[in-house]
Order: structure tokens, then C-alpha cells, then sequence
């Protein structure tokens, strides 16, 4: 009972000397505050960044290996046959079989995908849109957002029928505010009836350097019935002739730590296949954990930062905590005459070098937190705040406040009460 | 009479240099209710002698019992808890803390003792209005005069019924008037039954006590009681 009624008393005490020094007091908490406030900021910036990226990662299917043609650095001699004027390169029906067939273990499914760019025609309007042709099953392994209609069927497959599913916001370009299912639009030349619109498209589907927001999807079948494998890129004045059997496999594996142990084997087959680098291997999940490690590596290095800032911050209450013992000697002197004993001392020196931290903690939790919103808010980067960005600067700051606090404490506990009696 | 203060063969050396000897064997007896002066110049031991009744520091030999207490062996401690029970200071120099009024200086020593608030205010109410300044409660230090502050320091002093006030030099920050103002609030205190250690160079400010000691050179040179104490009045 009698702690009690001591421990708030010397709380009390030291909050009353604090007050009798406010502007002392505000610019000591000053610098705590802004380093609690900074690295609350700093670290909702990164979490939000690399939650951002990570999210991005994880549409692509943590479960994937995308493996995907990629056009070789241009070199000649090294080229691999022109037929007809067109450069050969990326995956082939073989390397899928070799894939799918079972030499890499652990694959669920898999489809594939081929891309071309074409022109969309209708009533006037002419649009350069990503032709994608493939299976209907590419629909369970990655996740697609069907708004209206429905996707590509194994029907549309096996018939080989002229239908395509396209993007809403391509659809909006191309029909306005008319609804799309049914109607036939003319890609590439070929008439093609709108059977589906979709929401959404995951990156892995369109590849890179393409845009979901343009892309139809058609049946495999129809695809090569249509357009065959050749991909013509017409530029200024020339063209350009390629020719791509497969411009992406997607495989899905049965669990996500299947993905780490099949992406070597299937590097190492393509490898032994290809006698250049006309492809890329993707693995979702590799890439998660390489941002988070990434991401891990920065939080150490703000965090880092955020101790240098603190231990700034605590070096200037050591400071002014050092100043107050030496002005309030006669008073540490009167106090131990008093019966005062040295453990009282050291609290009531403690509590001042805590509170400050403390206050200055708890205003840059306040501002820390607004901050990272505000930047979500008006510069639209995402952000993200949890528990212990916010729990570790401020415990961070309140053992800063305690270390530098302890000496001078000390210190002026140490005084002699007679020597402190007489100072002047 | 009861035997408050026994010195036994007390001896104070300071670890400077060769050793400075400021207490050389003092012997000394002070029964409850007396008022004594020390007296001396200057070096004289009369500081040391001070320090060590108030218990701010521990002899380098001899006994010294306060009460029923030897506490010439006490740790850091339990020589705060002697000082904030048994012991009231009077200082020359107030020594008021400034940033606090006069009520919660007053109430220092009972905040040391782990007494709650709520029984701590009445309390030092209760002694502002017996020095007088009951309507001084809320004032800082800095707003009343030199005779008000050691009237502060008195009731400070007091508050937690001590049982010896221990008074250095008490009137030499006043002038006549004032110190003549402390002088009978002391006597008024020793009227009623309070002992009173006073240690002071100025010999009418002595005459107030009923019984003065001289130092010199770390020793008793002078006991006007010397002669009862001889004729063992004391043992």
C-alpha cells in the first residue's frame, strides 16, 4: 500500500518538474518524437510497398512455374533457322511434352498459351487487341473473374468454334454501352462471337509488355485454325515475321513447396533443350520469398536507422537530464536530509528522463500513423501499419529513455548530501 | 530524564591527504527536552559535529546512539530513515525547494515516509498554521521574505514529530528583527519539550539555550553543563 501511494507520488513529481520546464521538456521529446515518427512512417512505407508487391506475386499463383518464350537477344550467328523468312524461337510442343510427360515431378496440370497482336474491327472502329488462345483449364489455375457470359469451354475447344471472351474495359471501346454476348467482331480478320466478358486478368495470362485490359481469349483450336503460330509485327515501314509455337506454359504444382523442388529440374531440362535463352522461367513463390528477404533487409536497415536517430535522441536526454542533476543538486541535498533515500533519487530522475520519452513516443505513434495514411491517401503508394511497426520504435524509445536516464539518475543519487546541502 | 543523544569517543578523520582529523574522541550526552548551542570558530569541528548528529554521515570511530538506536553503523538506508523520523533540519539558508509552494515543501518529509496525499495535506496544513503562515499555504518561496522561509523550513522540519531539530546557523540569513522572530518561535518550541541542537557563532543568539558547548581543534573545550556531568547527573 505504501509503494503505491510512493510510486504514483514520484510519478507526480517528476511529471510536476517536467511541467516547471516546458519548452525544455517539448524540445527534448522533440527528437524522440521524430524518431518514433519516422520510423513508424518508414516502416508502414516498405510493409505497404513490398505487401503490394507481394500481393502482385501471389495472383500469379504461389502454386505456378510459369515458364514463357522470350525473344533471344538478337545475334545471327547464334539465331536458330528462318523458315520463310521468319525467326524461330521459344518453346515448342516438345518441351511441353517433355515438361507434362513426366520427367518433373509434382505437376497437377498445366496450359498453355499463345499470343499475337491483332486488330479488332467493328462498325468502324479499329482496335490493336492481344489475341490469347487457350484452354479452358487455364480458368483453374489461375484466377479469372468471369462478369458476365462465360468463359471458353471444352466444347469451344473441341468444335473449334469462332468464340472469344474479352476484357470489359475492351469491350466498353469496342460496343460502348451495348452488351457485348452474342455479337460477332471481327479480329485479325476472322469474325468471332462474343461469348464472355471479364473483370480481371491475371499478368501471368497476358505476359509482359502486354496490357489485360485489351486482351480476348480464344479456344486453343481456333486459335491455331485462324492464326496459325506466325507472328506478325508490323512496324513503319517494315515487318517483322516470327514464329512462336507456345508464348507460355503455366503448370500448377500440387503444393507450394513442390514449386521449389520442380523450377531446377525444368531449368535444367529447357536448358539441355534450347541452345539459347529464348525462354524464362517464373516461379511466383521464389519471387515471394526473395521480397520478403528483400523486404526483411530493409526493415533491418530502417530499423538501424531508427536506433541512430534514437540513440541521438537519448544522448540529448542524457544531456539535459545531466544539466537538470547538476542545477538541482541543493535540491537532490535537501531531499536526502530529508529522508530521501537513493533508490527515491533515482526514480524521481528516472520517471522525468521516461516521461519524456514516453510523451515524445506516444505523439510520434499519433504522427506515425497519420503520416503513412496521408501518403496512401493523397499519393496513392500503398502503405501498411501493423502492430509491432508501431510497438517496436516505441519501446525503442521508452528503453532509450530508461539507458539515458539511468546515469544521471545515478549520479545525482550518488551525491553526498552534505557536499550537495552547500552547493551554490 | 530520558538520554536522547550518547557520543561515545567519537572521531570523524577525512581520507584527504594525511587524514584530516575534524572530530578527535568527542563525548557528549543530550537528554530530551534540552536546548543546546555549539559553539566555536570556524574549523573547529562544529560543522562535522553537525553532520554527524544528523546522521549525513557516519563516524570513523565511536558509538553514537540516538534513542534507543546506535546508528553509527547504519547503511545509506536506514540513515535516510533515521534523518526523515527522528531528525528535523533547520538550515542557514532555508533551502526551500524553489519550484515548490509552501504546503508541499512542508509535506517533503511526509512524502518520504510513504504517506498518501491525502493524509499529507492536512497534516502540513496544519504546521504552516502553527509557524504562522496559514495563509501563505499556496505561496513559492521566492514570494515570501527571508523570516517567512526559515518559518517554512521550521514546520518542514517538524512535521514528522522528530526527536531532536538539529538548527545550523538558523538566523544567519536575517536581520535583527527576523532572527529575533525565529529565535522566540524556538524558544516557544523548546517550552514545549522539544530538543533543540542549534549550532551558531553569534553569542546572544546562544544565550537563548540553557546549555552551550565550545569546540576547538575537533574537541569539546567547554560544557557549561560540564559540572552536572561530572557530578554524574547524567549515568
Amino acid at each position: 500500500m505504501r509503494a503505491v501511494h510512493k510510486v504514483k507520488d514520484i510519478l507526480l513529481l517528476g511529471l510536476h518538474s517536467l511541467s516547471v520546464h516546458k519548452v525544455r521538456s517539448t524540445l527534448t521529446a522533440l527528437g524522440i518524437f521524430i524518431g518514433v515518427c519516422g520510423v513508424i512512417a518508414m516502416l508502414a512505407i516498405n510493409e505497404g510497398a513490398s505487401a503490394e508487391a507481394q500481393r502482385t506475386l501471389r495472383a500469379l499463383g504461389s502454386t505456378n512455374i510459369i515458364i514463357m518464350s522470350r525473344k533471344p537477344p538478337q545475334d545471327d550467328s547464334k539465331a536458330t533457322g528462318r523458315t520463310r523468312g521468319a525467326l524461330n524461337y521459344g518453346l515448342t510442343k516438345r518441351d511441353e511434352t517433355r515438361i507434362t510427360g513426366g520427367s518433373v515431378p509434382y505437376v497437377r496440370r498445366h496450359a498453355t498459351i499463345h499470343q499475337t497482336k491483332k486488330m479488332a474491327y467493328l462498325a468502324g472502329k479499329n482496335l490493336s487487341v492481344s489475341v490469347i488462345a487457350t484452354e479452358p483449364l487455364i480458368a483453374e489455375i489461375v484466377r479469372i473473374d468471369v462478369l458476365a457470359g462465360r468463359f471458353i469451354t471444352s466444347v469451344d475447344m473441341l468444335r473449334r468454334k469462332p468464340h472469344c471472351v474479352i476484357m470489359a474495359p475492351l469491350a466498353r471501346s469496342l460496343f460502348g454501352y451495348e452488351n457485348p454476348l452474342g455479337k460477332t467482331v471481327r479480329i485479325g480478320g476472322e469474325p468471332l462471337v462474343v461469348v464472355g466478358m471479364l473483370s480481371r486478368l491475371p499478368q501471368a495470362l497476358v505476359g509482359e509488355g502486354a496490357e489485360a485490359t485489351d486482351s480476348v481469349i480464344i479456344p486453343r483450336t481456333t486459335g491455331m485454325d485462324r492464326f496459325g503460330e506466325l507472328i506478325v509485327e508490323a512496324r513503319t515501314g517494315s515487318r517483322t515475321f516470327e514464329r512462336v509455337e507456345i508464348s507460355r506454359i503455366i503448370l500448377q504444382m500440387e503444393e507450394e513447396k513442390d514449386v521449389l523442388a520442380a523450377a531446377p529440374i525444368i531449368r535444367s531440362l529447357l536448358e539441355r533443350n534450347h541452345d539459347q535463352e529464348d525462354y524464362d522461367v517464373k516461379v511466383p513463390l521464389e519471387l515471394i520469398e526473395q521480397k520478403k528477404k528483400q523486404m526483411f533487409l530493409w526493415n533491418v536497415m530502417l530499423v538501424t536507422i531508427a536506433s541512430v536517430s534514437l540513440l541521438v535522441g537519448g544522448i540529448g536526454i542524457m544531456n539535459i537530464m545531466l544539466a537538470t542533476v547538476v542545477e538541482r543538486t541543493r535540491e537532490i541535498g535537501v531531499r536526502r536530509a530529508m529522508g530521501a533515500k537513493q533508490w527515491d533519487i533515482i526514480a524521481q530522475f528516472l520517471v522525468e528522463s521516461v516521461t519524456l520519452t514516453t510523451v515524445g513516443g506516444v505523439i510520434g505513434i499519433a504522427a506515425g500513423v497519420c503520416l503513412p495514411w496521408m501518403i496512401q491517401r493523397y499519393l496513392q503508394f500503398p502503405t501498411e501499419t501493423s502492430g509491432w511497426t508501431i510497438l517496436l520504435p516505441f519501446l525503442m524509445a521508452v528503453t532509450v529513455g530508461l539507458i539515458s536516464g539511468i546515469y544521471p539518475a545515478v549520479r545525482a543519487a550518488r551525491l553526498d548530501p552534505i557536499a550537495a546541502l552547500r552547493h551554490e | 530524564m530520558k538520554e536522547l543523544v550518547n557520543l561515545e569517543d567519537l572521531w570523524k578523520i577525512y581520507p584527504v591527504g594525511p587524514g584530516v582529523q575534524a572530530l578527535k574522541g568527542v563525548n557528549l550526552r543530550i537528554t530530551e527536552g534540552e536546548y543546546l548551542a555549539i559553539m566555536g570558530p570556524s574549523g573547529s569541528g562544529k560543522s562535522t559535529m553537525l553532520n554527524l548528529l544528523g546522521c549525513l554521515d557516519r563516524p570513523t570511530r565511536g558509538r553514537y546512539r540516538l534513542g534507543d538506536q546506535d546508528v553509527s553503523t547504519l547503511s545509506d538506508n536506514e540513515l535516510s530513515e533515521v534523518r526523515n523520523r527522528r531528525i528535523g533540519f533547520v538550515f542557514q539558508s532555508f533551502n526551500l525547494i524553489q519550484q515548490l509552494t509552501v504546503v508541499e515543501n512542508i509535506e517533503v518529509p511526509l512524502f518520504y515516509r510513504g504517506l498518501p496525499r491525502r493524509l499529507r495535506h492536512p497534516r502540513s496544513r496544519e504546521m504552516a498554521d502553527m509557524v504562522g503562515l496559514g495563509d501563505r499555504l499556496y505561496h513559492k518561496p521566492a514570494e515570501l521574505s527571508g523570516g517567512q522561509q526559515q518559518r517554512v523550513a521550521l514546520a518542514r522540519a517538524l512535521v514528522n514529530e522528530p526527536l531532536i531539530l538539529l538548527a545550523d546557523e538558523p538566523t544567519g540569513n536575517l536581520d535583527t528583527h527576523t532572527s529575533n522572530e525565529i529565535m522566540v518561535l524556538l524558544d516557544e518550541l523548546h517550552s514545549r519539550g522539544r530538543t533543540i541542537i542549534m549550532v551558531t557563532h553569534e553569542s546572544h543568539v546562544a544565550v537563548h539555550a540553557e546549555r552551550a558547548i565550545h569546540m576547538r581543534d575537533g574537541q569539546i573545550e567547554s560544557d557549561t553543563d560540564a559540572d552536572a556531568e561530572n557530578l554524574g547527573r547524567h549515568t
